[in-house]
């Protein structure tokens, strides 16, 4: 069997490049609501109990949770696409790796809690 | 790596940026990825933000209250710059990748320009006079 030189080379990265594509034209959608909700109707978007209204909704939640969800990912496999870019030793590649990934799931648990608390 | 080995790569790669020749898409692309990085890490602040909603009603419309601030509405503006160029050149690139932009991909981008430049000043309207 051969070994590889660097870890990861067989990953060409397509399905990356193809869910950032899809992630990002959702993300695009669902922004333009938040936009018209958070800035044409400020009061809508952000008294309390306008919001804890919609945190009940499930509706509101899964739109919530889709956000939070693509838009760390996309995020995050946009900044690892920036490292991608440069010429990494593979020990350093996997370190970053695995920061960005503890980062998303920190930052994905807090948003979750957040959402589902309701 | 050493101090002095560490300031020869930034310097030669800063050396490398500057001497590139850019073309129309490559201040895309140097937007594309700077406006990138912001709002990832703005997304996180943003959940940081909004665990404030589990401290009750008081302590998130103070929170809310601190956001009307000038300071904060110039943030909220110069965010939703960050986010309609990334939004709008997103789109270029998906019509690029999915489409047949690449054979037009300087006349969206010339489109992305005038349609952000209008639609920042749309927001600048909607944040600091509506």
């Amino acid at each position: 069997m051969r070994t590889y030189k660097f870890f990861g080379s067989r990953n060409s990265g397509a399905k990356n490049w193809y869910m950032q594509r899809i992630s990002g034209i959702i993300l695009v959608i669902v922004l333009i609501g938040h936009y018209v909700l958070m800035h044409a109707t400020p009061d809508a978007g952000h008294t309390y109990k306008a919001v804890l209204e919609r945190m009940h909704s499930p509706f509101w939640k899964g739109i919530d949770l889709t956000f939070v969800t693509l838009g760390l990912w996309h995020g995050l496999n946009g900044t690892w696409n920036v490292f991608r870019d440069y010429t990494l030793k593979p020990w350093l590649s996997n370190l970053i790796q695995i920061l960005l990934i503890l980062l998303g799931l920190t930052f994905w648990f807090i948003g979750l809690n957040t959402i589902l608390s309701f | 790596m050493s101090n002095l080995t560490v300031t020869t790569f930034f310097s030669r790669w800063l050396e490398v940026l500057f001497n590139y020749r850019k073309h129309t898409g490559s201040w895309a692309w140097i937007l594309h990825r700077i406006t990138g990085l912001g709002l990832t890490l703005y997304i996180m602040v943003h959940i940081i933000a909004l665990t404030g909603l589990l401290k009750g009603e008081a302590a998130f419309n103070e929170e809310m209250a601190m956001f009307k601030s000038p300071v904060f509405l110039f943030g909220e503006w110069l965010l939703g710059a960050l986010v309609m160029f990334h939004s709008l050149n997103g789109v270029r690139i998906a019509l690029v990748d999915f489409g047949n932009g690449a054979r037009y991909h300087k006349q969206i981008l010339a489109f992305v320009y005038v349609l952000g430049v209008l639609m920042v000043a749309g927001m600048a309207y909607l944040i600091f006079l509506h």
